[in-house]
């Protein structure tokens, strides 16, 4: 209580400074008068009464100046002192301002970039939504099982359920989690666009409303009878739409339905998810008729909808869980054969949905840890500048403490002026962070459809104020406290000439620190690099270099399947035809991509429940898809056109299995001519073996796959080329509109851009720990120069004497080299130690590399002896250079 | 005893507070009225007053408005708040404690250990 007390009756004199001196001099005028007044009551003439009541006082501007001080009201103007008092010792070493600034900048400026990267996917709420802490989202959970693989969205059915019968919400929208590509026929050019499907109540229950037009009701998303209508993006209105104020009520031919647009979404709204901004929102209920998916709606196993509750005023989150449980349980007893075990979970509507916080706040976590070691490496390195300094600055302080200046005011001034520094530090690295958060953005594959948004908000100011105050008031507190066990006697007396032992053990330790730092992170990063050219060269099982690919959606069109083939055929035809392409063919997806097809394969004819098959993963493939992406064959054959065409589920088809496969099933035998069981198809002859790839990561143990001859709708193009397939994507574009103008390829890429996507973890950390490592290395290198050269400066005397004495250049080399490199040394047994502990967490992304690897170990230790030896090399020659006689001479 | 005492160190603060809790007063008059108690027994510097009351009343155990005095003028009357009641209660004990302690001990005789 005395404290608001006392921050009260602070801030009142700080905001009325004059009323304070007012009240002070009426009040001790009044005491001086009243006290004259007695006196002249017992007797004493006027004059001589004031005379004495002010004798007896005492000194009136001493009392006020305790009474100021009791008030706490000298506290800015002394900071104002220190202050200008700070920038003038700043503006007098310019150089090594400079240098402090400098390395300080880049460590905070480093930070704030990967924080608000943290900020951006963690920490911003949704934007444009009214109350975001209100809302909740909820998951399904398999009970008894643990990670993220146990977490399912919900079918529209449970949505349906969870809407109707909770308690706990005032209501409960859901929308799309995975959302669609949806091909947008602009008058017989067709173009890809993004769209969310939503619930009704999605704009309305977020408190979102529109710019134009108005944005869905909820008779809009009528089971059965839905409205085709659409709420577009802002920023696809202003980019396609050319901010067409009179586009509400026209209408757009989405994926072959036509749908009317009612409204647009104000700028800034992006829906609920991270890093996804949707063209356009249309009610859930039309999910059938633009993605021409029957039973959408109706299938209690198709897992797609993300729900989110707005809690009702007066019901926590607890409660609202325990209710969802209940609901959970009573569905469970409704539809035991698809809910068994499904419990519900809810957490914070937050843009990374609940429970894939913890993978991302994990990666982020590690960056900001990496990058806090190179602001530490940074804040080490000023420590020792500013160290040399205050060595320096011992006789200022001396003077300023004879003079009558207290601890407390000389620590404050030498706070005063570091926190100036990182100030001035933070400032920069903001600058660097607005440079250095488009790069890293920018090293997003190309062909993720994700726009993420990093904001420069007040989170990430506040942060970096905090962080910049807290590396000034550590990099201030040593020297400061330092600077007040200075002896002042004998430094006015000239006797302490040369530096203390104990200071130059301080630094020492600090070098010896920041090169064990320096140790950690560059090991870190050679581990990535080396990991990341090991990921380059994993051979992936098929061609990287000669294929282009594009992939083709006619289905969505609502094509009827005859319509669908001819296309497909039309358009093999004529891309077979052009000058370069020496084969293409199909594939439903490419392996190492999102998309998976999992199975489980029996041997014989017959599918025998209750056994259990070897689980395979399945790709869909055309004829030629081997020879088009350089898989060989191994034995048997490739698919006939006329099997691609023959109907599923019938017995007497055809497979071809990978080498992993015919080890698993019938190890050194011949596999073709005999038959398994894949799920439905039952008795599929095997026709073929091929090499085994990778399908799901780079680093991944060899996984049994089944080639099928039957593609869906949707399919990649792959097209093979002698030359360089980027001058193929052209011709692609213009084979694919002149078969059929309303279709559209998404991603018409090369094979070497689509490797991007399964590289870009291993690409990201190599880059990121890259950079980082290698200013760990500039950074420690200029502060182990810093501090020898010190070193070798206030030494001068001593070198010069020894070679007086006789020692030989070479001697006096071996004293400067042998001081630099014992620490680094020990500062590198330190970081090594510290390595084993800390590189287990990096194992997970690391290629065919093991986190102790010892050639990397060796190398990285060879090239830090190294670049020590060169930084400790060039003050050492200067100090070989010292003339005796000078330097006696200056004594 | 006629001889004037030095206040102890630390101890103008519980005076003040005592002082004002008989009912408010200005600077002034806490001086007389502590003076007025002690029978004129104790030396106060009238100096350091001021910085006293401004620290208690940053401190909220004393508050402080303008007023008239006795002689019709404006004079800044101090007043004990709840928390300086509290405080002078602590104090007091706390004193009359200390008190008995020292005078245990000064008291004692060499008989008695």
């Amino acid at each position: 209580m005395t404290f608001w007390n006392r921050l009260r009756s602070w801030w009142r004199v700080i905001l009325d400074r004059s009323r304070l001196e007012n009240d002070m001099d009426a009040e001790l005028r009044f005491h001086v008068e009243a006290f004259a007044e007695d006196l002249v009551r017992s007797g004493m003439a006027r004059q001589e009464a004031m005379r004495r009541a002010c004798l007896e006082f005492g000194g009136i501007e001493r009392t006020k100046e305790e009474c100021r001080d009791a008030r706490g009201a000298n506290i800015l103007e002394a900071l104002a002192q220190d202050l200008r008092y700070g920038l003038r010792m700043l503006r007098k070493n310019p150089g090594s301002t400079a240098a402090v600034v400098l390395a300080l900048a880049l460590g905070i400026g480093l930070n704030a970039t990967v924080f608000s990267f943290v900020n951006a996917l963690l920490l911003r709420p949704p934007t444009g939504v009214e109350a975001p802490e209100k809302f909740f989202q909820l998951w399904l959970h398999q009970r008894g099982t643990s990670g993220i693989e146990g977490y399912l969205p919900l079918t529209y059915p449970d949505y349906v359920y969870y809407r109707d019968h909770n308690q706990s919400f005032t209501g409960m929208l859901a929308f799309d989690g995975d959302p669609e590509s949806v091909i947008w026929n602009r008058s017989g050019e067709g173009q890809v666009v993004l769209g969310q499907l939503v619930s009704g109540n999605f704009f309305s229950l977020l408190g979102v409303n529109a710019s134009l037009g108005r944005t869905f009701l909820p008779e809009d998303d009528q089971p059965g009878n839905p409205h085709a209508v659409v709420v577009l993006g802002h920023r696809f209105w202003q980019q396609h739409l050319g901010s067409d104020p009179k586009v509400v009520g026209k209408s757009l031919l989405l994926n072959g339905t036509s749908f009317t647009v009612i409204g647009v979404a104000p700028g800034g709204f992006a829906g609920l998810l991270v890093a996804i901004e949707p063209d356009f929102w249309a009610p859930v209920t039309v999910a059938e008729q633009i993605l021409h998916d029957a039973g959408r709606l109706t299938s209690r196993q198709g897992y797609w909808l993300f729900a989110v509750g707005r809690l009702k005023p007066g019901v926590d989150a607890p409660r609202a869980g325990a209710e969802v449980n209940l609901l959970a349980q009573l569905i469970e007893q409704e539809h035991p054969d698809t809910n068994k075990n499904l419990g519900a979970n809810l957490f914070p509507a937050t843009l990374v949905p609940g429970p894939y916080r913890g993978y991302v706040s994990a990666f982020t976590g590690l960056l900001l840890a990496v990058f806090g070691l190179v602001l530490v490496i940074a804040g080490v390195n000023a420590a020792t500048l500013l160290l040399a300094r205050a060595t320096g600055r011992a006789r200022e302080m001396a003077i300023r403490s004879a003079l009558g200046a207290g601890r407390g005011r000389l620590i404050r001034q030498m706070l005063v002026e570091s926190t100036l520094l990182s100030g001035l530090a933070g400032c920069l690295g903001l600058l660097l962070a607005c440079w250095t958060s488009p790069l890293l953005l920018a090293l997003k594959p190309a062909g993720l459809p994700i726009t993420l948004r990093v904001p420069l908000d007040w989170r990430v100011l506040l942060f970096t104020l905090l962080v910049s105050l807290f590396t000034g008031i550590v990099l201030g507190l040593t020297p400061a406290l330092r600077s007040v066990q200075v002896q002042v006697a004998p430094i006015l007396k000239d006797e302490a000439q040369s530096a203390s032992y104990r200071k130059s053990r301080l630094r020492s330790f600090l070098m010896i620190a920041e090169i064990a730092t320096c140790m950690v992170l560059l090991v870190g990063a050679a581990l990535c690099v080396r990991s990341l050219l090991n990921a380059n060269s994993i051979d992936p099982g098929f061609d990287t270099k000669h294929v282009a690919i594009a992939t083709l959606d006619p289905g969505s069109l609502g094509y009827p399947e005859a319509k669908v083939r001819g296309f497909y055929e039309q358009l093999s035809r004529q891309i077979s035809a052009l000058p370069g392409v020496s084969s293409a063919s199909f594939v439903n997806h490419l392996p190492l991509g999102t998309a998976r097809e999992q199975s489980a394969a029996i041997e014989g004819t017959h599918s025998a429940s209750g056994q259990n098959g070897v689980s395979v993963d399945v790709l869909r493939v055309a004829p030629g898809y081997f020879e088009t992406m350089g898989i060989s064959l191994l034995r048997g054959r490739d698919f006939l056109p006329r099997e691609s065409e023959a109907p599923g589920g019938a017995t007497g088809g055809v497979a071809i299995i990978n080498d992993a496969m015919a080890q698993k099933l019938w190890s050194s035998q011949d596999p073709v001519g005999r038959r398994i069981t894949l799920g439905e198809d039952t008795g599929l002859e095997i026709i073929g073996v091929v090499k085994t790839g990778k399908y799901r990561t780079l680093g991944e143990d060899p996984i049994p796959l089944v080639y099928l001859p039957r593609l869906p709708g949707r399919r990649t193009l792959v097209v093979r080329t002698s030359g360089d397939p980027r001058f193929l994507l052209d011709a692609i574009r213009r084979e694919i509109q002149a078969v059929d103008a309303s279709i559209a390829a998404t991603d018409l890429e090369t094979i070497e851009q689509y490797m991007a996507l399964p590289l870009f973890p291993a690409r990201t950390m190599g880059l990121l720990l890259g950079a980082s490592g290698i200013l760990a290395l500039v950074l420690t290198s200029i502060g182990l120069f810093g501090v020898i050269s010190y070193m070798v400066s206030q030494r001068t005397h001593e070198v010069g004497v020894r070679m007086a004495l006789g020692a030989s250049q070479h001697e006096v080399l071996k004293l400067v080299v042998g001081h630099g490199l014992t620490m680094a040394l020990i500062g590198l047994a330190v970081g090594l130690a510290a390595t084993f502990g800390l590189t287990r967490f990096l194992s997970s992304l690391l290629y065919g590399i093991q986190p102790s690897d010892p050639a990397t170990l060796l190398g990285v230790s060879v090239g830090l002896i190294f670049t020590a030896s060169l930084a400790c090399y060039i003050p050492a020659r200067r100090a070989m250079s010292v003339d005796p006689i000078v330097a006696l001479r200056y004594e | 005893m006629d001889k004037q005492l030095d206040l102890l160190q630390g101890t103008l603060d519980m005076l003040i507070l005592k002082a004002v809790s008989l009912g408010p007063l200005h600077g002034y008059g806490i001086l007389l009225r502590i003076q007025q108690i002690s029978k004129d027994r104790l030396e106060i510097q009238q100096g350091s007053l001021y910085p006293a009351l401004y620290r208690l009343e940053h401190q909220g155990w004393i508050a402080s408005e303008w007023g008239e005095s006795e002689n019709k003028r404006k004079a800044k009357y101090y007043r004990l708040t709840a928390a300086g009641k509290r405080r002078l209660q602590a104090e007091t004990e706390n004193w009359n404690s200390m008190a008995d302690v020292i005078a245990a001990i000064l008291g004692t005789k060499p008989e008695e250990i």
